[in-house]
């Protein structure tokens, strides 16, 4: 069984001083299922997850606090530890040196420490650790724009776009669905092929 | 913070004396009385190496946990290697109970008829000493399982009030350290209390007094077992970061990491191994003194073997206190990797 005392007092310690730490949390979907959460993570200063807010899918099994928190970004994001494909998350605290003496809160801290400070060597997503390790500037770039597209605002980023496409002529509903049937991704390289 | 992110590079014991137990037919009936299951007589297949009795699964051998070697977590496919990791968990689970039944240290010579003369004869100098062995699980976890029932059954055999009131306020203390480390008190109140729960209850005379038989079936269950263990993780834990200056060269010894790194790679995660800084600590902070009798094969070459042992004696007593630490010892055995529990004749 979920402790669910525990996971409300954490709930309840978390957010308390939200302003300072930049993690909060929150029932998914405005459920009332402990056991489905939302985090959230703003990009620390100095990276290009600067100004971004990160949305984290948290499920907690029965195992909770034993087990550790299923963590994963529905923010689409750039960096060498996160599956740009899917928010995978590469982070032993999530695995085997997960403790109950950790918390939703410090996992969330030890997410943004880790867009601080990323591990190339031990890579979850190779083209991105890659792209860091051999092409620096490109990887800035592109972990900005990716910050851009999809951390900033709720959607601002991919309604310029949609706005956009348009003003060049294309039915509203035909963009949006296909930009929903490529993936929103599709927007950086759009975005790159506007601007360049 | 970023400390924690980065926290993963660890020591392992994985493949040491490896050759240890070679040759040596495993006898160990996966009999788990005090559940009431159906006896089962399978025996644990014979194996070449004591996989069965390190808390590390024998790594060495096994792709499944190459995690153990690298830096970090290797993210491919690791939910399936998670899973996997945890079926072999389960079915080493079938074979050996958290806790096992109190055997004959006839049982354990018997494991080692075909093994090294030389522990052969070190076993037989435990039988001068020692009367029988109570084996525990190898997940990582089985010190402080020896420890808890070891250290509960003595007191429930005592009675001793005294020694459960001067632990409550051992315990005091170390929730105060905790909080002074800054754990928020919702992480260890819960552990807290399921431990004391059970010290209580050790002493007879109330409604919620227990016998041996409820002791060893609440130190088999999962939801009792699992959350001891985890009280002297963070009783461990925050003693060494409240000494860290004390119990930093140990650490220097065991790792490059930093005393703070090492608590939280270490100590606090579940199935994490323990090493002499961590029985220090946990002897200390409660005040209750251990004596580890090795079963390696230290003194080998001598042609007259030894059992070494080793007393570790809380840092705090005094001398006048000697007298109640011979008496409340908790003693294990411990072979490369593993802690069983020990009786004295």
């Amino acid at each position: 069984m979920l402790d669910v005392s525990r996971v409300q007092k954490e709930l309840v310690e978390c957010n308390r001083d939200e302003s300072i730490s930049g993690v909060s949390i929150s029932l998914a979907d405005g459920g009332t299922d402990l056991s489905h959460l939302r985090g959230t993570i703003s990009g620390p200063v100095d990276t290009p997850y600067q100004g971004g807010t990160f949305v984290i899918d948290i499920r907690l099994t029965s195992g909770y606090p034993f087990e550790p928190p299923k963590m994963q970004f529905v923010t689409k994001v750039w960096h060498p530890n996160i599956s740009s494909q899917n928010g995978a998350i590469c982070l032993d605290i999530l695995k085997d040196q997960w403790s109950p003496a950790l918390t939703l809160k410090t996992a969330l801290l030890s997410l943004q420490a880790l867009l601080s400070a990323p591990a190339p060597d031990d890579p979850q997503d190779a083209v991105v650790a890659k792209q860091y390790l051999r092409e620096y500037n490109t990887f800035l770039a592109t972990a900005r724009y990716w910050t851009e597209a999809f951390a900033k605002g709720s959607s601002s980023g991919i309604e310029e776009k949609v706005q956009k496409l348009v003003e060049m002529g294309f039915p509203e509903n035909l963009v949006r669905s296909t930009l929903k049937m490529v993936g929103w991704e599709y927007i950086v390289y759009l975005d790159k092929l506007t601007y360049s | 913070m970023a400390a924690e992110a980065e926290a993963s590079v660890r020591k392992r014991k994985a493949g040491e004396d490896a050759d240890h137990g070679s040759g040596v037919d495993v006898h160990v009936e996966a009999v788990d009385s005090a559940t009431a299951e159906p006896p089962s007589t399978e025996e644990i297949p014979k194996s070449s190496d004591d996989t069965a009795f390190n808390s590390n699964p024998n790594p060495s051998e096994s792709f499944l946990f190459e995690d153990d070697y690298g830096y970090s977590c290797s993210c491919v496919d690791d939910g399936d290697i998670m899973k996997q990791y945890t079926d072999i968990r389960a079915v080493e689970a079938a074979k050996i109970p958290y806790l096992g039944d109190k055997e004959p240290l006839s049982s354990l010579a018997a494991e080692f008829q075909s093994g090294s003369p030389i522990l052969q004869e070190k076993i037989k100098l435990l039988g001068e000493q020692y009367a029988a062995i109570r084996r525990t699980r190898g997940d990582g976890n089985c010190f402080y399982r020896g420890f808890m029932y070891s250290y509960l059954e003595h007191i429930l055999d005592a009675q001793d009030k005294a020694e459960v009131d001067r632990v409550l306020s051992n315990i005091e203390q170390c929730r105060k350290t905790l909080q002074f480390l800054g754990y928020a008190d919702f992480t260890f109140e819960d552990f807290f209390s399921i431990f004391i729960e059970q010290l209580e209850s050790v002493l007879q005379g109330s409604e919620t007094s227990i016998s041996h038989e409820e002791l060893l079936k609440r130190s088999r269950d999962q939801s009792i077992s699992d959350y001891v263990v985890m009280f002297f993780r963070f009783v461990t834990a925050g003693e060494i970061r409240r000494r860290a200056e004390f119990f930093e060269p140990f650490v220097a010894g065991l790792s490059n990491m930093s005393v703070n790194q090492f608590v939280k790679a270490s100590v606090e995660p579940m199935g994490e191994e323990s090493d002499h800084v961590h029985i220090i600590a946990l002897s200390d902070a409660l005040g209750v003194p251990i004596r580890v009798v090795y079963l390696d094969r230290s003194s080998c070459d001598s042609s007259s073997p030894t059992i070494n042992h080793h007393d570790f004696i809380p840092s705090s007593s005094s001398s006048s206190a000697s007298d109640h630490l011979t008496k409340s010892r908790v003693t294990l055995l411990y072979r490369p990797g593993h802690y069983d529990i020990l009786y004295p004749n």
